[in-house]
């Protein structure tokens, strides 16, 4: 229920073993890799000068970045065509990894196998060819068949070349501005993706000056087949006939070459999942540093990791290794630790809609636990019908384990289940009211009371996001916000004055005169807008504004401004959630008045199905957002900044970025 | 949504961005200066350049890096510019990055043409600007074809696949025509989404600069190129331009030079022909210097258009190539006295 604790990691081992720790890293996938060059240039690496230490120190006079010379594209073909001819998916398959692997050993071996089936791929490769250059062929011709020009005799002609071409509109209409001065016959056969397409008729003598003429106007001649006879509709018959007859290869091919699958399905399983472990490995070494016998690898890595890969290391790499870790307090330079979220299986869905908004700042308090809680309650309390509720749920549940879609599957069964709840104490089934007696309320009996409830909860749910915000103030040290600014105490002050003039002014329960309360509330704005000169003196500094003094207030009385409109919106914000539970209720007196109306009871009972799926999609979905609304507007913007990274380890499986 | 809500805040901030440019006064200083280094602290000391020049210690900073500084300010801030406005308008202003990424991209491929370094090309500030092409595959090139395969799947692909199309020998010359055409076509596509007035001062201003460009065309594939009549003609713009069609049509079939000159004459532009030998030296800068002119006075009589965004595009590329001029006449020790010959901002006025 917080952001897993981060360490910077730091590995400084012998050149010999940079592949073997670059491996370690990819399958032990808990750690977010750093550039080591600018790791090295920031922050000091703190090493003790001691016997042990004392060649990395002096290697870190020079280090240079790790350049890449690997190249996979062949690797990669060779292990694409073995899966197309043998027509196998690409699957890593995590039991071939051996630690003690030789890729270089595999490919070879890949490669000897492949000169068994190079003929067949070779083959299949120039077949696939012949079919696109054909599939080509005929989309070409169509533009010709729909003008009526005859393919077959338009070639044969002896004294005149035939060609087709597309152009870009301005170019076509330069050649119609200068079409006299042309030596050719133009036709135009249509337009596609915003080109023209023409053909070209020219008498041979003059081809070169038109060739000209046609290259500046940046033509793109068209592939049409030569050489066969018959109307255009008889070339392109005929054309097709041949792709069949290619296709048919194809399959035969690969029959044949399918018959020897099983001497090689191993091999070629075991060579993709290497490729794609040496890619990764690649990945990692590129951001690492060389000295001229040490390497250098800095990353960020949980804190519950590090005892267990610090063993892994010093087990498997030959060389001596050191492995340094720090506290990420300590960085003051560089990119600000990764955010891992951890929350419990019924919070762990919610941290989607959480970082719809954002992630959590490493050293932010994550939001995940309160927002799931809140969210739950605003949602049911908006929507609270047992019926109802329980489709949602039924609706979680499948997209959760029938299609593998845990975290929106997760929040629509959790809603699902706070929808009953409430639902159970409206006592409202299905939008029916008179089936199981209310245990708490009625809504519509009571629409004074929802909705001042609403506020009352909205002022609750306000006052824990403000000691929220006080927690992330203070954990930031900010001084300045934390104390006097509008998410700081001072608002927070401010905020309870104005809802006692309320709660005073309309309930007399103190009975202290309104002006007391404006005195004060003008005492707290006139804080906050001196909050930066003031929070300066406490902390001694010399100059009393970052900006010019007039800029600065220009600003604050803006913000006076806004903290007064925001207060007191935001607590009447709340009172939508009392609305929507009303609404709810309407929604189905609507509905059930339709059905009444109408004189046969099945389309009553039908009117009142379909209005129950309307009420589900339709109010279900408008709930939903005004319940992220108020989450997001009245509660995140008060105490969540949202700006952190997220935590991306380098995995096998997976992508960085 | 109408002209003053879509204008009102961007022209402010244009207008406050320009109060940034350079004074007659700056330049009069740079031009003092002795080295670059010296030219490098000045502009960070005492003018808006100091933003991109802050982190930066003047002393390290070498001729082809302070240009890159240079148009990067002039990156962030057409960039700034943009973020004011949204949907076909933003993606209008962002078509106009095209034109400076066609001028770098030209360079680069000239650099393949000839063999040299692709290196001191890798911080060029404006590949992949519009484009998005990927730059391994562009810096890798060994031959123009490399660079024109670098572009597959970006909009440049439908102008240049054609280049590499039966076998017809794809060269420098028609690799840069193609890619300076493709740049008005592109710009004209995107400028007949927006509003019809904003279309009307834009082929205004654009129809000013397509005609001094098809003149200087025309002028040197006659003189230099020897280029037929009709090649002549399918390269230049028709792009909101005051001479018509048929008029430069005309002027590409002049039989020669004098003829040429003749019709010229009956334009506008004459000034552009002086018939002596500064005609081919300065044509480039008195081009310039016309735009300049003539897209203030559009600007003036068009308040709240478009046109303040886009000229202020072109000002601030004068400017940069102006800074460049700069540089490169105190590198090369050239006098302050000769220097305004190199300018395109004219010295001897207020700024």
């Amino acid at each position: 229920m917080s952001v897993e604790k981060m360490k910077v990691i730091c590995v400084i081992g012998s050149n010999n073993d940079i592949d073997r720790a670059a491996q370690m890293v990819v399958l032990n996938g808990s750690i977010h890799m750093l550039n080591a060059m600018s790791e090295l240039n920031n922050n000091c690496l703190e090493l003790k000068a001691s016997e042990d230490n004392i060649n990395a120190l002096q290697e870190l006079v020079d280090v240079k970045p790790y350049v890449s010379n690997a190249d996979f594209t062949e690797d990669e073909k060779i292990i694409k065509s073995f899966h197309e001819v043998l027509d196998m998916k690409q699957e890593i398959v995590t039991s071939y990894i051996d630690p003690e692997f030789d890729y270089r050993g595999i490919i070879e071996d890949l490669k000897k196998s492949y000169e068994h089936v190079k003929n067949t791929v070779e083959s299949i490769g120039k077949l696939t060819e012949e079919i696109r250059l054909k599939q080509i062929q005929i989309s070409n011709l169509q533009y010709a068949r729909s003008d009526g020009l005859d393919i077959g005799s338009l070639l044969k002609m002896k004294h005149f070349d035939f060609e087709m071409m597309t152009l870009t509109r301005e170019k076509y209409k330069k050649l119609k501005l200068n079409y006299e001065n042309i030596p050719a016959v133009v036709i135009h056969l249509g337009v596609v993706d915003d080109m023209d397409v023409i053909g070209v008729m020219t008498p041979t003598e003059f081809r070169a000056d038109a060739e000209r003429i046609l290259t500046s106007l940046n033509v793109m001649k068209l592939d049409i087949p030569k050489g066969y006879a018959g109307n255009t509709e008889n070339v392109m018959k005929t054309l097709g006939i041949e792709i069949n007859h290619a296709k048919k290869e194809i399959e035969e091919l690969k029959k044949t070459a399918g018959a020897s699958e099983n001497q090689y399905r191993e091999l070629i399983r075991k060579a993709y999942t290497m490729l794609m472990l040496e890619r990764k490995i690649e990945y990692v070494k590129a951001e690492m540093a060389l000295g001229k016998k040490l390497f250098f690898m800095f990353g960020f890595i949980p804190d519950g990791q590090v005892e267990q890969f610090k063993q892994q290391l010093k087990d498997s790499l030959k060389d001596e290794v050191i492995v340094l870790t720090e506290a990420v307090e300590n960085r003051k330079y560089g990119h600000s630790p990764p955010t891992k979220l951890i929350n419990n299986i019924l919070f762990k869905p919610f941290e989607t809609l959480v970082m719809m908004y954002g992630i959590p700042n490493y050293n932010e308090k994550d939001p995940t636990p309160f927002f799931a809680i809140t969210y739950m309650l605003l949602f049911g309390a908006m929507f609270g019908d047992v019926g109802q509720g329980f489709i949602i749920l039924i609706g979680g549940l499948l997209l959760k384990y029938m299609m593998k879609n845990d975290s929106f599957g997760g929040i629509l069964s959790s809603l699902g289940i706070s929808s009953i709840f409430f639902g159970l104490l409206y006592g409202s089934v299905f939008g029916n009211e008179d089936i199981i007696p209310h245990l708490l309320i009625s809504p519509m009996e009571n629409i004074n009371t929802m909705l001042i409830s609403a506020v009352v909860l909205g002022i609750l749910l306000i006052n824990i996001s403000y000691i929220y915000s006080l927690i992330n103030l203070y954990k930031r040290h900010d001084l300045e916000e934390g104390l006097f600014g509008r998410e700081g105490l001072t608002g927070f002050l401010f905020f309870w004055t104005i809802v006692l003039l309320i709660g005073d002014s309309v309930l007399k329960v103190f009975g202290i005169p309104t002006a007391v309360y404006i005195v004060i509330l003008g005492a707290l704005l006139l804080i906050m807008v001196v909050k930066q000169p003031l929070a300066h003196l406490l902390q001694g500094r010399k100059e009393l504004y970052e900006e010019s003094a007039g800029d600065y207030y220009l600003e604050a009385g803006f913000g006076v401004v806004e903290t007064i409109l925001s207060v007191v919106s935001n607590i009447v914000s709340f009172i939508r959630v009392g609305a929507f539970a009303l609404n709810h209720v309407g929604l189905y007196i609507a509905f059930a008045t339709m059905a009444e109306m109408v004189s046969s009871r099945a389309v009553g009972v039908l009117i009142l199905i379909l209005g129950n799926i309307l009420i589900i999609g339709l109010e279900g979905l408008v709930v939903f957002i005004q319940g992220l609304r108020l989450e997001y507007y009245e509660l995140f913007s008060k105490y969540y900044s949202g700006y952190g990274i997220p935590y991306k380890p380098v995995q096998l499986y997976g992508y960085e970025d | 949504m109408g002209n003053l809500a879509r204008f009102a805040a961007v022209n402010t901030k244009i207008m406050s961005i320009e109060s940034q440019f350079l004074t007659s006064k700056d330049y009069k200083n740079l031009l003092e200066q002795k080295t670059v280094v010296d030219a490098a602290r000045y502009l960070k000391n005492n003018t808006a350049y100091g933003e991109v020049l802050a982190n930066i210690d003047p002393g390290q900073v070498h001729r082809g890096y302070l240009e890159s500084l240079v148009k990067h300010r002039m990156l962030d801030n057409i960039d700034k510019i943009s973020h004011y406005f949204t949907g076909d308008y933003r993606k209008f202003i962002n078509t106009l990055f095209a034109k400076y990424e066609i001028g770098e991209l030209k360079a680069i491929a000239r650099a393949v043409y000839n063999g040299s370094d692709l290196k001191p090309f890798r911080n060029s500030v404006f590949i992949g600007k519009y484009s998005k092409v990927d730059e391994e595959k562009l810096f890798s090139a060994k031959y123009i074809r490399d660079v024109i395969a670098a572009f597959e799947g970006t909009v440049f692909w439908k102008y240049l696949e054609p280049l590499l199309n039966n076998n017809i020998k794809e060269n420098l010359f028609r690799f840069e025509m193609v890619l300076d055409a493709s740049y008005y076509e592109i710009l004209q596509k995107q400028w007949e989404k927006l509003d019809k007035q904003d279309v009307k001062v834009l082929e205004r201003a654009q129809g000013i600069i397509a005609d001094l460009l098809n003149l200087q065309w025309i002028y040197r594939g006659i003189k230099f190129f020897k280029l037929s009549p009709e090649e002549l003609l399918n390269y230049t713009i028709h792009l909101g331009s005051r001479l018509d069609s048929g008029f430069i049509k005309q002027l590409c079939y002049s039989k020669s030079l004098e003829e040429f000159f003749e019709l010229a004459a009956q334009t506008g532009y004459s000034f552009l022909f002086k018939n002596d030998e500064t005609t081919d030296i300065f044509m480039g800068r008195r081009i310039e210097r016309h735009m300049f002119y003539e897209l203030r006075s559009v600007e003036r009589n068009n308040p709240m258009t478009i046109i303040t965004a886009f000229a202020y595009t072109i000002y601030t590329e004068i400017e940069v190539r102006d800074l460049i001029s700069i540089i490169e006449i105190i590198r090369y020790g050239i006098p302050a006295a000769e220097a305004q010959k190199y300018l395109i901002r004219n010295l001897n006025e207020g700024a």
